[in-house]
């Protein structure tokens, strides 16, 4: 399981390399953001219509701008300073930028870490049991996680959203519902179908890693000696063979949160996450209004990018603690 | 007597690793003649691989050769660099370590090579044993086809990797050559293989690993090398093995007339080979000279440790192990200022609690041994009791001297210390 | 095993892959919602005429009758026609290839041109400045998602600076090349070259960043093993120490997790596509998504699975003539 020379090494690497530290922070800090995101955001994100006087979208403090505003039928130009209440502007459709960044890390948090433990729910047992019988089992398991794999993952995803819709599942905020944060929408939209479809693509690498471990650890001495004295072998599997498999699971787990996230922003972005609180999603928005608005798609791609940086160099950080062997082959949807 | 082709002169090696500064080699001098075979023999651990890897410049990082001359003979080198670095040219030796780094890497393979413990891991899996013979034929041919003066400046760039990715798309710029493929076959042949034409075509892995270590040896003959250090050639081998690799080894030493280095830690392998031995111990040689001087006439406690109660040369066999204790911590900062044997040493004294010089035994003989045993007898100082390092320094020498000696070992390993 | 025989036996794993893809994907199509002929008639088509095309498409059969019917089409290279637009779905993907083979061909020589060496001098100069750019600048590429880099891209080289256009491919290579043989007129080419750089970049960065990372590791991995110095002691050049011998073993493997990061390049070229307008595949796949074209999505899919599993039995194929451990065993 994870034994003390696994935490003494994490330990040591933390200490010893600075890049540990900053994903950490990173992460901390977006995970708090997420978790009192009511508290931190200055309008309802879902709320349309902040506008300035000509209609158009406030850009973040500290820029000038002209807006066009129309007296007596002319259109005119007019210098507006940028509204203080939207600290990052406003988008398309006049709703306040800052407010759906914060609200965004909660979906790719939550989607991210719930289909990576979906996955590793299915895959793991799944490729214990192939691995630790061999033999049919085995040789069915790697035929279909072959056919899993040449679906390129987000082809995959698209096709079964085809099929399934996008079916939105509502998560009532108990913030909101605690009464702490006015006037903040009292559930947010989870994507469900795209939970479900990446945990559906990346099971197969949970099983992968977990066969692997259980084919090497059938014919090790003290499994052989267990399965003499009559243990079953389910107490095999699970007192022998799942805690060896523990640490390059974590490893797998921790890089495929850092895949999911930018999956579920790249189906967000395609428009068929069904949620459009997502920094994916807003990152669409702002694509039609690049030229003059580009503040709109830049600020929720630096979200995505801090939170996958973050995840990434904790997992780089466990690779390097725990298991030199595994690689970037792991890498992959 | 036979000129030195090798003086190595105050020698020190250290590795800087996570845990400390780790002085792998620690001063050490000793000498070798032309044709001869100098053994150096220790437990693992005591520096005498990393002792190989300096003379051929292979320590790699986080290792440094940090200290030391290292003077080889030869008078066409010295002739050449005798204007522009006057101070390390000695007649007809040359201090290599004064010389630039690109003079020494020609000097690889061509005058000093070197062989390994295991030929199973020292060969590239991928590409066949007569293709990685021929490519060290190459590396001689090249070498001996051009006046030293222009190899020395140029080598290293020579090849480069313009010429690689060209020999990629033409064969006929590929670095190897099909005299050199013809060469490396004989070679093969020479050291013994049956079929040496097929054979050449097969990848490593095919290899017995027997026959592997003659395909190793013929890798470092492919060169015409003047010294070879040959690194426990024979560990790794079945013992009847073992005994045609050497018999190999001396046969080819007496038809080419090269200098051998051997580094081992099987006495019987050193009885049966060496002419003078070195005995390493801690980082350190304590005790060096003629076969006789090392196995009859010993002196230093250590050395006769080793031999046990061994009556005669003939009957030397086996594997060290004699001596109860661990292997010294060579972590700078565990390191302390007396004779590094003196926790494990039954002679033990107060007098022992500095560092003992080198001393010669016979003022003019070249019989060495670092202890004071070659001035003082035994009780002329005080005797340490048993006990005295257990109570003066007990974190050091148990579970932290375990645990620094693998630390030790990792760096001393050509390369294991820095590859993650 | 022989070479041949490791052949046949991966190429009659790829047959079975494929077919699982073609047998899930017609499933999907069987439990979607939507009728078919209402999706090809559009809503205001009459009953008669919904009727008349069921009949004609053999909608009214069991389903496995339909099945049978789709997998004997797909062999003998019958996909189907498009709901949609009415045309073989065959013509629909193979004039969309070139387009979608230029930007993956584009992405993976820049990656592979940028990649390697910098995960060569990150690997040889460990710990220098060299090595935390190289870091540095692969940990961006993995956590960047492509349509936001690709946007980036396009704001700052397309409008800032105005040093690429951001509009649609205009020219396809091979008419470009076509003109400069036959016209000697190269024009069309630099057209072509300035319009795929920016979607090259975009879709080539993540893998550039990956292959840059698998370099890195592999090779110190490599450069610590026994043989480097074994064969530094013989005497060989330093270059070809790490070229011939040390950057070829560390090839190999990552020659396998590449084949099988085609499916991550190829879901890249969607969003590139997406982002770009690039008239490939990719694109066309989300409109047919868009649109619920059963059979040009089909097909679309099909193609990728099969190039997908072509590739891999290829890569799987050089990987045992570079690795002679592999057919020993
Ligand atoms: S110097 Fe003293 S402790 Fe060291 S070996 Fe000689 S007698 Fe023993």
């Amino acid at each position: 399981m994870i034994s003390d020379r696994i935490t003494s090494n994490l330990r040591r690497t933390f200490r010893e390399s600075l890049l540990p530290k900053i994903g950490m922070v990173l992460l901390v800090s977006i995970v708090l953001m997420a978790v009192f995101a009511p508290l931190l955001a200055t309008h309802d994100p879902t709320r349309t219509g902040y506008y300035d006087e000509g209609g158009n979208a406030y850009p973040p403090i500290g820029t000038e701008y002209t807006t066009q505003i129309a007296v007596d039928g002319e259109i005119q130009e007019v210098e507006v300073t940028a509204d203080s209440a939207h600290v990052l502007g406003t988008n398309n459709v006049g709703q306040d930028v800052y407010s759906r960044f914060v609200y965004g890390a909660r979906i790719s948090l939550l989607v991210g870490f719930s289909a990576t433990l979906m996955a590793m729910l299915v895959g793991v047992p799944i490729g214990l049991i192939a691995g630790y019988y061999g033999g049919r089992v085995d040789d069915a398991l790697m035929r279909v996680a072959d056919t899993m794999l040449a679906f390129p993952a987000l082809v995959l995803a698209l096709a079964l959203i085809g099929v399934f819709g996008e079916s939105p599942v509502y998560v009532p905020d108990p913030i909101v519902s605690l009464g702490l944060a006015d006037g903040m929408p009292e559930s947010i939209p989870i994507p469900g179908t795209v939970t479900i479809v990446a945990a559906l693509v990346i099971w197969v690498w949970f099983a992968r890693v977990a066969r692997g471990e259980a084919l090497s650890l059938r014919n090790e001495e003290y499994v052989k000696a267990a399965k003499s004295f009559g243990t079953t072998d389910r107490d095999v599997l699970i007192g022998h063979v799942l805690p060896n498999s523990v640490t390059p699971i974590i490893v797998l787990a921790t890089i495929q949160v850092a895949v999911i996230i930018l999956l579920e922003a790249s189906l967000a972005y395609l428009g068929f996450s069904g949620t459009t609180l997502s920094w994916g999603y807003e990152i669409e928005r702002g694509q039609d209004i690049l030229r003059t608005r580009p503040w709109v798609s830049t600020l929720p791609g630096i979200g995505i990018v801090l939170t996958v940086i973050a995840v990434n160099l904790l997992g780089d950080w466990f690779r390097d603690a725990l298991d030199p062997n595994l690689d970037e082959g792991q890498r992959g949807a | 007597m036979r000129e030195d082709v090798l003086r190595v002169e105050g020698l020190s090696t250290r590795f800087f690793t996570g845990e400390g500064q780790v002085n792998a080699v620690e001063n050490v001098s000793f000498d070798v003649r032309e044709g001869e075979v100098f053994g150096i023999v220790g437990e693992s651990g005591s520096g005498k691989s990393v002792t190989g890897l300096s003379l051929v410049d292979l320590v790699g990082s986080p290792g440094e050769i940090t200290d030391g001359e290292l003077w080889y003979r030869d008078a066409e080198l010295a002739d050449e660099v005798r204007e522009e670095f006057p101070d390390v040219v000695d007649g007809e030796y040359v201090d290599l370590r004064g010389v630039p780094e690109s003079v020494r890497t020609s000097l690889r393979g061509t005058s000093l090579s070197m062989i390994f413990q295991d030929p199973e891991s020292s060969f590239n899996p991928s590409l066949t044993v007569g293709e990685q013979i021929a490519e060290a034929v190459e590396v001689q041919q090249r070498a001996s086809s051009r006046p030293r003066s222009t190899r020395a400046r140029t080598d290293g760039e020579e090849y480069s990797l313009g010429s690689l990715v060209l020999s990629f798309a033409l064969p006929s710029r590929r670095y190897v050559s099909e005299e050199s493929r013809e060469r490396a076959i004989e070679l093969l042949e020479l050291v013994g293989i049956p079929d040496p034409v097929e054979r050449a075509d097969e990848y490593p892995h095919e290899y017995s690993g027997g026959m592997l270590q003659r395909a190793m040896i013929a890798q470092a003959l492919a060169g015409e090398p003047d010294v070879l250090v040959a690194d426990e050639p024979t560990t790794a081998l079945d013992v009847t093995i073992q005994a045609q690799v050497l018999d190999l080894l001396s046969e080819l030493q007496a038809e080419t007339g090269m200098t051998i280095l051997l580094i081992t830690h099987n006495l019987g392998v050193i009885a049966r080979m060496c002419d003078r031995v070195g005995v390493m111990y801690g980082g350190e040689i304590v005790e060096r000279g003629t076969l006789e001087d090392v196995f009859r006439d010993n002196v230093h406690p250590y050395t006769e440790g080793l031999l046990g109660s061994v009556p005669d040369l003939e009957s030397v066999g086996g594997s060290l192990d004699p001596v109860p204790g661990n292997v010294p911590s060579l972590l700078d900062h565990e390191m302390e200022d007396r004779c590094y044997f003196a926790d494990r040493c039954p002679k033990a004294m107060e007098a022992c609690l500095e560092r003992p010089p080198d001393t010669r035994v016979e003022a003019d003989g070249d019989h060495v041994v670092k202890c004071v045993l070659t001035d003082l007898e035994y009780g002329e100082s005080p005797p340490l009791p048993d006990d005295h390092f257990e109570t003066e320094g007990a974190d050091a020498s148990d579970g932290g001297s375990n645990e620094s000696a693998d630390a030790s070992d990792k760096s001393a390993s050509p390369d294991g210390g820095d590859s993650r | 095993m022989s070479i041949a025989k490791f052949l046949v036996r991966r190429t009659l794993q790829a047959v079975f892959v494929v077919w699982g893809v073609v047998t899930i994907m017609f499933g999907l199509r069987a439990v979607s919602p939507g009728d078919p002929a209402t999706l090809m008639l559009g809503e205001g088509a009459t009953a008669e005429t919904i009727a008349r095309v069921r009949a004609q498409e053999g909608l009214d059969e069991p389903i496995y009758v339909q099945y049978l019917d789709y997998v004997q089409g797909l062999l003998i290279g019958d996909f189907g026609y498009s709901w949609r637009s009415n045309r073989e779905v065959e013509a629909m993907v193979i004039e969309r290839i070139p387009a979608t083979l230029e930007l993956a061909i584009a992405a993976t020589v820049v990656a592979l041109v940028i990649a390697i060496p910098l995960g060569v001098v990150s690997a040889t100069r460990r710990n220098e400045p060299a090595d935390y750019g190289a870091t540095l600048f692969s940990l961006l590429g993995i956590s960047t998602p492509n349509f936001w880099l690709g946007l980036m891209l396009i704001l700052l080289f397309g409008v800032w600076l105005g040093i690429f256009p951001t509009g649609r491919r205009p020219v396809g290579l091979v008419e470009a090349i076509w003109t400069l043989v036959a016209f000697g007129s190269a024009g069309d080419l630099l057209t072509w070259l300035q319009h795929i750089t920016l979607p090259a970049l975009t879709l080539g960065t993540y893998f550039t960043a990956l292959i840059t990372r698998l370099t890195r590791s592999g090779m110190v991995d490599e450069l610590g093993k026994p043989y480097v110095t074994a064969t530094r002691a013989k005497g060989l050049p330093a270059v070809l120490v790490r070229y011939k011998h040390v950057l070829r073993n560390t090839m190999i493997p990552i020659l396998t997790v590449l084949g099988l990061q085609m499916g991550t390049l190829m879901g890249g070229a969607v969003i590139t596509e997406t982002v770009f307008n690039w008239p490939g595949l990719g694109l066309r796949l989300i409109d047919a998504l868009d649109a619920r074209d059963w059979p040009l999505m089909q097909g679309i899919i099909v193609f990728i699975a099969v190039a997908f599993v072509t590739i891999n039995v290829f890569v799987d194929a050089l990987y045992s003539s570079l690795d002679p451990r592999v057919n020993d065993e």
